[in-house]
């Protein structure tokens, strides 16, 4: 999908559009991949804090609270990448 | 992880299916630019290297490969380098063969061989690099495409060998 295919969808509230393209896009292109990466990264992350490990608050608020929000969205992609990396089930071809 | 180049193509059937995922992606022009012919000998010629590899030095900032919509900056890799020196960032084309041997995919040391050799006069200081996975047509050609095409001239390169990956 083009990107002017993409605003064309946000322009119609086509959200079926842009979730598909989001799949495609975790998926390299096959979409039920793509539902299965997103999953896995939601398990990921619920699975590293069962056990309420320590985490650094003050850096998350301080990061949601004086970042942008272009670098907060670039962030949950980056940071759905990483979890699917983690996890030790990598189906993409290359590295990031 | 996608299996290598042992066989076969690794996904049968995607080029049909290109169109279908993403509808609207594949860029189509109605004016074209001819190709400029070569002005000396190619054993006179200065070479540059321009790659969708998405291969860097070492330690540079890496390619965007999470970026929804992609990464249309490029990175200028030094053509004397050793493949130890450099490093690929990309998700979309299988690296592993590329891990074993980066002259599959970017062949700095077969292009070193040839200015040695004579085959051609010369290499630019610099090769030039990206990634291909980028939705904004009009942004690539408007940035990038611009970019690079005066990297490559500001180079003093005769000709240049262009290889998607």
């Amino acid at each position: 999908m083009s990107l002017s295919h993409l605003r064309a969808a946000v322009t119609a509230g086509d959200d079926e559009t842009l979730i598909r393209y989001v799949r495609l896009h975790v998926g390299d292109g096959d979409e039920a991949a793509g539902r299965r990466e997103i999953d896995k990264a939601w398990i990921e992350a619920l699975t590293v804090l069962l056990d309420m490990p320590v985490v650094d608050r003050a850096f998350v608020l301080d990061t949601l609270g004086t970042r942008d929000r272009a670098t907060l969205a670039h962030l949950f992609f980056s940071l759905h990448f990483h979890l699917v990396q983690e996890s030790g089930e990598w189906i993409h071809d290359g590295d990031l | 992880m996608t299996a290598t180049s042992d066989g076969g193509q690794l996904r049968p059937g995607l080029w049909h299916t290109v169109n279908e995922r993403y509808p609207g992606s594949m860029i189509t022009k109605s004016d074209t630019v001819p190709l400029a012919r070569l002005r000396r000998p190619l054993a006179e010629s200065r070479l540059s290297f321009v790659s969708t590899a998405g291969v860097q030095p070492t330690g540079t900032l890496p390619f965007d490969v999470v970026h929804p919509v992609g990464d249309y900056s490029f990175r200028r890799v030094p053509s004397g380098a050793a493949p130890a020196d450099l490093e690929i960032h990309q998700l979309k084309y299988p690296t592993d063969g590329a891990h074993r041997d980066l002259n599959v995919i970017f062949p700095i040391e077969r292009l070193q061989e040839l200015a040695r050799e004579g085959v051609v006069g010369g290499l630019t200081d610099n090769f030039f690099s990206f990634i291909g996975y980028n939705m904004d047509p009009d942004l690539l050609e408007r940035t990038l495409a611009e970019e690079l095409a005066q990297a490559v001239a500001d180079e003093q390169a005769d000709l240049a060998l262009l290889s998607p990956a």
